[in-house]
């Protein structure tokens, strides 16, 4: 019963305040996105996969049934982040994908390939949308056909950053990094702040592809892994060999864990280190802040990935999440409207409020209100913010995925295969996937 | 018929037979060895329950400690139903599910089992090996066309579709029908001479000498429904119909893992199983075993 | 022609009738497995015979499939792995389950319900838990193996990513996932053992060993028999531990070191989308644990000892 109560308060609490902010439309001057009333009311189905996300969602999902689509309804199911790939394929086997749905930079290619994706392009001409206003790292791969429609409707964004251990920086007698900093103070810093005895590493900031070596391979210029539209594999050129040479060194010194240490090739598992304070310094995605914030015990702060010596350039790997709708969906209009809705200054101020993942609308209001939602952490998260300046979208996709995301690391951080037999071996398979994949 | 029915309820007297007894250095050595077993099998369920009571601040701890310095089991409780509201109606959900699976397989593979165990026609082993053949298909390489089957029968996301395809089952049929073969078959001949029908027989004589495999199959199935989570998933995952293996999969979300709540939830689905399994296992311990003839 | 009908059924009235109650009692079950379970797998083999992405239309290319699967490195590696970790853990899981059973069916053993209910605990806890603890305890300088084994010299042993070590994590959880499981068909069975057996043995003077090996291991022999088929089963269709122990380093082992016939299925399947592919895989997945099973139903009755004298 108890339960009961709490929900209904929370209930209450959570409409007071999507009408509050429903009221306070006037915060966005001048959006850059209008949404535009629908024509026809109908039900969609729609398919998210992060459960914090639903909420936000279905929030913004109200203040369109309600001003730019009366007596619209939307049927939003979450289906697990673990099994959604899976689910979806197994609905499009039978031919019933739901009619908008979440999509991923890294799997979009199998669906428009089929042709399984609605193009939305001709929805935001009438819109009088120009798509150019999301730049290109976070479009580009959601562009098809031969004049590069625009498939997808972003949602969020996330880029990478360095996290970093203020107290163990103070105990090596180090200053806190600036944006300014190289790859060669970066190596300086891990090899200082690597204790044996405690059993301490420097840092740890190889793993995955997002975040991992291939913000480093992008800070010298060249495309991580795969060169852009699926020419080939980039791994074996000399830059990428550069990067992963001078990562592999650091680890080699006994400076970064290996994948066995750490628990796993992910991410996660070195946030779990450096959380328990194993390591000194990591590099992680904006959407781990909220985690951050809430799970971490000491001291610590956020900086931009370091500058490549020669090229002067930190970027990251900049991944964004669409909303897609399915091309054989029975409501095309309705679809499209929902998403142009879902882009919107409106319903993005919903995610920049939230705090989780940072809104893709470009409106320097709604960043600045994602920035605002972490002011009291007194964390730096503005650096994740400027790196979408300079920032390198995902190149990878699903079928060589597990290639560059988990083995390639593994081989060369674990098992201690020589760095240029790790990349040929991954740009063998790659290149053999690339060819199936054009028959 | 009456005298069938006096053997079937004998239960083993409680002063067991000397020969059951074990030298207490033995004793020791048994308990020695269990205990030691019993630590391992019991690791990963003490690392879910001190989880679910660890604060996100203790979510991260290399090397992994089991006991929580700061417990916040109330406050992980909360914050689960916050998040997931619906978790109690998940609940229900599994229990609807399991209850009827189970007991849809109860009657349909005992029928089954008993008329592949006991009587003769044509095409019998063959079916039997075709019906043990199903078991032979990974789930991966039909999960798609069982998907279409129960779309097109109109049952998509609705209780049914998790319960009705499970209501049949090669497992239970063959556990059953070894258990039945076990049986002294003079005891059914005995009962049909008295004039019962195969029914009858099933009833009063064969499943009443069952009761250990009838008690493990129980146990058994109700486990297997109650934490199945791909066809659910795949047939019936809408707020109405959701059970509660999806609901705690639905914690986790692409960028976060709260562990402590998944824990929370994990732990309050696994329960009502180990409560389950405590209350069943006296029917397949202290069952009958007394059968009085002599061979 | 009738009587040709009716002979098939038996040749005496009550042959007959009992052939229809036979009929009768299977006919619910068998129709429900045939067009919930049947079809599909009809299907599924039917799909094996086509090229299917799972979106463009299915197009039938005969025995393709087949032919690469014959000559693909991944296949053989895959049915070595399954062939591997099968050795590995039905034995054991066996042994160790009829052990703790036999321990366990002691009634004069205190708190017997507390230790059934403690080893049959993994069968219902959840996979994802169970996994994490496992790849902790396998983890090197923080895991708890490592406590144990590092000082005696065996550091930094790196078992998840090995592709020698691999399978070795992976079967430990399988065994300690399945082990009650057995443990509780194996309790069963020991309950259907008359009494009056033991003690007609103990009159004939056999010890205990005696009588285990020739009152216990031949009336438990039909569970036992059920045991082993399903363990066997069971362990050619290991996915789940798979999939879960793997998935922090890389989803089917570094360079397919983990990777067994049913994750092949799913790889081929629902990552790579060669829906044609992966049936293939099911098809010679199926036909080889049907060998194996057929030959088990062979030997039962060497071996298999049932109450109305009937092998079958």
């Amino acid at each position: 019963m108890t339960k009961r109560v709490v929900f209904s308060v929370l209930l209450v609490v959570v409409l007071a305040l999507s009408a509050s902010v429903v009221a306070q439309e006037t915060t966005i001057d001048e959006p850059m996105i209008t949404p535009v009333v629908c024509e026809e009311p109908g039900d969609l189905t729609m398919w998210v996969w992060d459960e914090t996300w639903a909420e936000v969602i279905g929030n913004s999902i109200e203040v369109w049934t309600e001003k730019y689509c009366e007596g619209a309804t939307v049927d939003l199911i979450q289906q697990p982040w673990g099994n959604y790939w899976d689910l979806l394929r197994t609905n499009a086997a039978g031919g019933d994908l739901p009619d908008v749905f979440n999509m991923s930079q890294t799997f979009v290619g199998f669906y428009a390939d089929n042709d399984v994706l609605l193009n939305l392009q001709p929805y935001w001409d009438d819109a009088g949308i120009d798509t150019t206003m999301w730049g290109t790292g976070m479009v580009n791969p959601y562009r098809f056909g031969e004049d590069g429609d625009l498939h997808a409707g972003p949602v969020n964004w996330d880029t990478v950053a360095v996290l970093y251990n203020k107290e163990m920086l103070e105990a090596a007698g180090l200053e806190e990094p600036t944006s300014d900093w190289t790859w060669d103070d970066f190596a300086m810093y891990t090899e200082a702040l690597t204790d044996e005895e405690a059993g301490v590493f420097g840092s740890a900031v190889y793993m995955q592809f997002q975040t991992g070596y291939a913000n480093w391979i992008a800070a010298t210029g060249e495309s991580p892994a795969v060169a852009p539209e699926r020419a080939g594999c980039t791994l074996t050129s000399d830059e990428s060999l550069e990067a992963l040479n001078y990562l592999h060194g650091l680890y080699d010194a006994g400076y970064m864990p290996s994948v066995s240490v750490m628990g796993g090739s992910s991410a996660d598992d070195a946030f779990a280190l450096f959380a328990s304070e194993n390591v000194a310094m990591i590099t992680a995605g904006s959407w781990k802040m909220p985690d951050a914030i809430e799970q971490l015990t000491f001291d610590w702060d956020i900086v931009q990935l370091p500058r490549h010596p020669e090229t002067g350039r930190s970027r990251s790997v900049l991944h964004a999440v669409g909303y897609v709708a399915a091309a054989n969906t029975s409501q095309p209009d309705l679809a499209a409207n929902l998403i142009t809705f879902l882009v919107s200054d409106e319903a993005q101020m919903f995610f920049a409020e939230a705090g989780g993942v940072a809104p893709a609308n470009p409106n320097p209001v709604l960043q600045a209100t994602w920035a605002e939602a972490f002011a009291d952490s007194g964390k730096n998260v503005q650096a994740f913010i400027d790196a979408t300046e300079d920032s390198q979208g995902v190149t990878g996709f699903g079928e060589i995925w597990n290639v560059i995301n988990a083995e390639l690391v593994i081989n060369i951080f674990d098992l201690d295969i020589p760095v240029e037999d790790a990349a040929a071996m991954a740009c063998d398979e790659i290149d053999r996937t690339i060819a199936e994949l054009a028959e | 018929m009456n005298q069938t029915q006096t053997i079937a309820t004998t239960r083993q007297p409680d002063a067991s037979p000397k020969y059951m007894d074990i030298g207490i250095r033995r004793k020791i050595l048994v308990y020695i060895v269990l205990a030691f077993g019993a630590v391992v099998m019991l690791m990963p369920f003490i690392w879910m329950a001190s989880t679910s009571c660890k604060p996100p601040t203790e979510l991260n701890q290399l090397p992994v400690r089991f006991i929580p310095q700061d417990p916040a089991c109330a406050i992980n409780l909360d914050a689960l139903y916050d998040i997931s509201p619906l978790f109690n109606s998940y609940l229900m959900n599994s229990f609807i599910v399991t209850i009827g699976r189970t007991l849809g397989q109860l009657i349909i593979c005992s029928l089954a089992a008993y008329g592949f165990a006991r009587f003769r026609f044509p095409g019998r082993n063959i079916l039997f090996a075709m019906c043990l053949g199903l078991l032979m298909v990974p789930y991966q390489a039909i999960v798609i066309p069982q998907y279409v089957l129960v779309r097109d029968m109109g049952l998509l996301n609705t209780l049914p579709a998790i319960i009705v395809p499970n209501m049949f089952s090669a497992f239970a049929l063959f556990l059953l029908r070894q258990a039945f073969m076990q049986i002294p078959i003079e005891l059914e001949e005995a009962a049909e001479i008295d004039g019962a029908n195969p029914l009858l027989v099933l009833w009063h004589v064969v499943l009443p000498l069952s009761i250990p495999a009838l008690a493990a199959f129980g146990v058994i199935t109700v486990q297997a429904a109650w934490n199945d989570f791909l066809w659910p998933l795949v047939a019936a995952n809408t707020p109405d119909t959701r059970v509660v293996t999806i609901g705690i999969s639905l914690l986790q979300g692409e960028r976060s893992t709260p562990w402590n709540l998944i824990m929370m939830g994990s732990l309050i689905a696994t329960l009502p199983m180990v409560v389950l399994f405590m209350l069943l296992q006296r029917y397949f311990i202290e069952g009958v075993a007394m059968t009085g003839v002599n061979r | 022609m009738m009587t040709a009908v009716l002979n098939l059924l038996g040749t005496t009235p009550r042959a007959r009738r009992r052939a229809l109650w036979g009929i009768a009692l299977i006919l619910p079950n068998t129709i429900g497995l045939f067009v919930f379970f049947g079809i599909p797998v009809l299907m599924s083999f039917n799909t094996s015979l086509q090229e299917w992405n799972g979106i463009r239309p299915a197009v039938y290319i005969g025995l393709d499939n087949f032919e690469r699967l014959a000559s693909d490195t991944r296949f053989w590696n895959a049915l070595s792995n399954t062939l591997q970790l099968l050795l590995m853990i039905v034995p054991l899981e066996m042994l160790l389950a009829l052990g703790v059973a036999l321990l366990l069916n002691q009634q004069r053993l205190k708190g017997r319900a507390v230790f059934r209910t403690i080893y049959f605990l993994p069968v219902v806890t959840s996979t994802v838990a169970a996994s994490v603890v496992w790849a902790w305890i396998f983890q090197p300088r923080f895991g708890l193996l490592d406590m144990f084994i590092a000082p005696l010299g065996f550091t930094d042993i790196r078992w998840m990513t090995s592709p020698d070590l691999v399978l070795v994590p992976i079967a430990a959880v399988a065994i300690w996932q399945r082990l009650g499981f057995d443990m509780v068909l194996f309790l069963a069975g020991l309950q259907s053992i008359p009494g009056v057996l033991y003690e007609a043995a103990i009159i004939d003077g056999a010890n205990r060993w005696q009588r285990f090996r020739y009152v216990t291991l031949p009336m438990l022999s039909p569970i036992t028999f059920l045991v082993v088929v399903l363990a066997i089963i069971h362990g050619f269709q290991i996915f789940d531990q798979v999939f879960i122990m793997t998935a922090r380093t890389v989803p089917g082992g570094v360079g397919g070191s983990a990777t067994t016939l049913t994750y092949l299925l799913y790889d081929s399947g629902f990552v790579r989308s060669q829906f044609g592919y992966a049936s293939a895989v099911a098809v010679v997945l199926f036909a080889i644990i049907l060998s194996v099973t057929v030959g088990q139903l062979r030997l039962q009755r060497y071996w298999v000892y049932y109450e109305s004298g009937e092998a079958q």
